[in-house]
């Protein structure tokens, strides 16, 4: 059983997590939904596409203009406020790194904390726990936010992403953070270059092992521009591939972009593991 | 002798676990659930015949075979009973009945059927008997036979027996062309015609009738007795 906030899913739920960027600048969508109107009308079309989770944001996660703690609570605090009046069952999440941050929205009705940057503030971890809320533990390999990788190198990516990942984990159980209220995420090309994404989406069963339930965010990144030489807008049949392999091997869930598309490869690959029944079949059966 | 028969019949999708999360076949369900919850209440036990490639009668509590055409999970369970007998089993379940029931296959060539309404015909009071067959199979560009124009003919004329309470006709069904047709209930068609013959009809309903895969089903209810 996962909870995230005052929502539970069952351990076979592969859940959607859309994104929302509050940002004028983040590398996929480049400021379309910056603006509050669009952003709700954003949120309401991947609720209709079938997204469980909203995840909102109000920095980039690359460099780019400075976005002071002052300045994304403006972005994300009241925007969460109000996709929650909304939505009232919709699980809600905000992709920041600031304890501050973090404090508000949740007093705003958020359920998630995605901690993207990896414990970089030690105290988001209390924050979850004193709302009760869900906390993704993300592996970083302790880069500072907003910075790219510059030659990443590893013993063993996997091993590595595995040890952060628990150890954040379990440092938030230990701060009171409930532990089925855990996620962990290998972040792809976060401080990892195309080799480390690829090994680690090859090794994901790795990551599942260890019990905490897994988040992969791999939405049109570079691992997939790079291993397939496409550019920005030519990656979406990469981004399903990788996101297939990543459910079969037991992700659970999937931060994206396309939430159609998702959901129905993610729906694909739940029938042929045989934990959902396909639509409707009536070939060669009447 | 038997005392009443219902006519089902037996695509995979009346197994409901095959039609995936929606139900394809949900009206047809409904129609053979009522008629057989009909044809039970009031009755002692239950002689479900149907099709199969042996004739041969089968142990009523043998598993359905339902992995045999999909759905997930481990150890198909084999060996099950034929499909047809499987989902006349089934049937009874959804109707609710927990008696006494006999399970009895004939080869599809027919041979036995008029054997078998002889045994039938000395069976105590109380019993009823749950056939299973379907109609013609081509139907349409779609159908899994394809297109035989002579379907819908042959397809009219049985649907006219059933309702008519015609056991002559359904008897004497030609089986040659049924062949050709693909249709799997020619055996039962033919049986219900021997009982109808032997008891006399005193009614009959034809209480279903569709083809929305290309495959014609129907579902009736026959009365027996002068």
């Amino acid at each position: 059983m996962l909870r995230l906030g005052h929502r539970t899913f069952a351990d076979d739920d592969l859940l959607v997590m859309a994104i929302v960027n509050r940002t004028r600048d983040s590398f996929y969508d480049r400021g379309a939904t910056y603006a509050e109107d669009a952003a709700h009308e954003r949120v309401r079309e991947v609720v209709a596409e079938g997204a469980d989770v909203v995840d909102v944001g109000g920095v980039k996660a690359g460099p780019g203009q400075s976005v002071d703690a002052a300045e994304e609570i403006r972005r994300t605090v009241p925007f969460v406020a109000a996709v929650r009046e909304e939505f009232p069952d919709l699980v809600i999440s905000v992709d920041t790194w600031r304890a501050e941050v973090g404090a508000e929205v949740c007093a705003a009705g958020a359920d998630l904390l995605n901690d993207a940057w990896g414990g970089f503030d030690p105290r988001l971890a209390e924050v979850a726990a004193a709302h009760d809320v869900a906390l993704v533990c993300t592996h970083t390999n302790g880069a500072t936010p907003r910075t790219p990788p510059h030659r990443p190198s590893y013993d063993d990516v996997v091993a590595a992403a595995v040890e952060a990942t628990v150890a954040l984990a379990e440092r938030a159980v230990s701060l009171g953070v409930a532990r089925e209220s855990l996620l962990i995420d290998p972040a792809h090309d976060f401080d990892k270059n195309t080799w480390h994404s690829l090994e680690l989406t090859r090794r994901l069963d790795e990551m599942v092992a260890t019990g905490w339930p897994v988040l992969v965010s791999l939405s049109h990144k570079d691992f997939v521009g790079e291993t397939l030489d496409a550019p920005l807008d030519g990656r979406l049949f990469g981004t399903l591939a990788a996101t297939a392999v990543s459910a079969w091997q037991g992700a659970r869930m999937f931060r994206v972009h396309d939430v159609a598309a998702t959901r129905q490869t993610l729906d694909m690959v739940a029938s042929i593991r045989g934990t959902r029944p396909p639509a409707r079949v009536v070939r060669g059966l009447a | 002798m038997i005392d009443a028969a219902v006519l089902c019949p037996h695509p995979p999708l009346l197994l409901r676990e095959l039609g995936g999360a929606q139900d394809p076949a949900a009206e047809l369900r409904h129609d053979a659930v009522l008629a057989v919850r009909a044809l039970v209440e009031g009755a002692s036990s239950v002689v479900v015949v149907g099709g199969d490639d042996v004739g041969r009668a089968w142990d009523a509590s043998t598993p359905v075979d339902v992995r045999r055409f999909g759905t997930t999970g481990a150890a198909p369970s084999r060996p099950g009973l034929p499909l047809s007998l499987g989902v006349g089993v089934r049937l009874l379940a959804e109707a609710g009945w927990r008696g006494p029931v006999e399970t009895v296959a004939l080869p599809w060539d027919g041979e036995g059927v008029d054997v078998l309404a002889e045994d039938l015909a000395g069976r105590p009071a109380g019993t009823v008997l749950l056939v299973l067959g379907d109609g013609s199979t081509r139907r349409g560009d779609n159908a899994p036979g394809y297109l035989d124009e002579r379907a819908f003919p042959f397809d009219d004329a049985v649907a006219k027996a059933l309702a008519d309470g015609d056991a002559e006709a359904l008897h004497t069904l030609d089986a040659a062309l049924a062949a050709e047709l693909m249709v799997l209930g020619a055996t039962s068609f033919r049986l219900l015609g021997a009982l109808g013959l032997r008891a006399g009809v005193s009614s009959a309903t034809l209480d279903h009738r569709s083809d929305p895969f290309g495959v014609s089903w129907f579902v009736a209810t026959w009365r027996l007795g002068r």
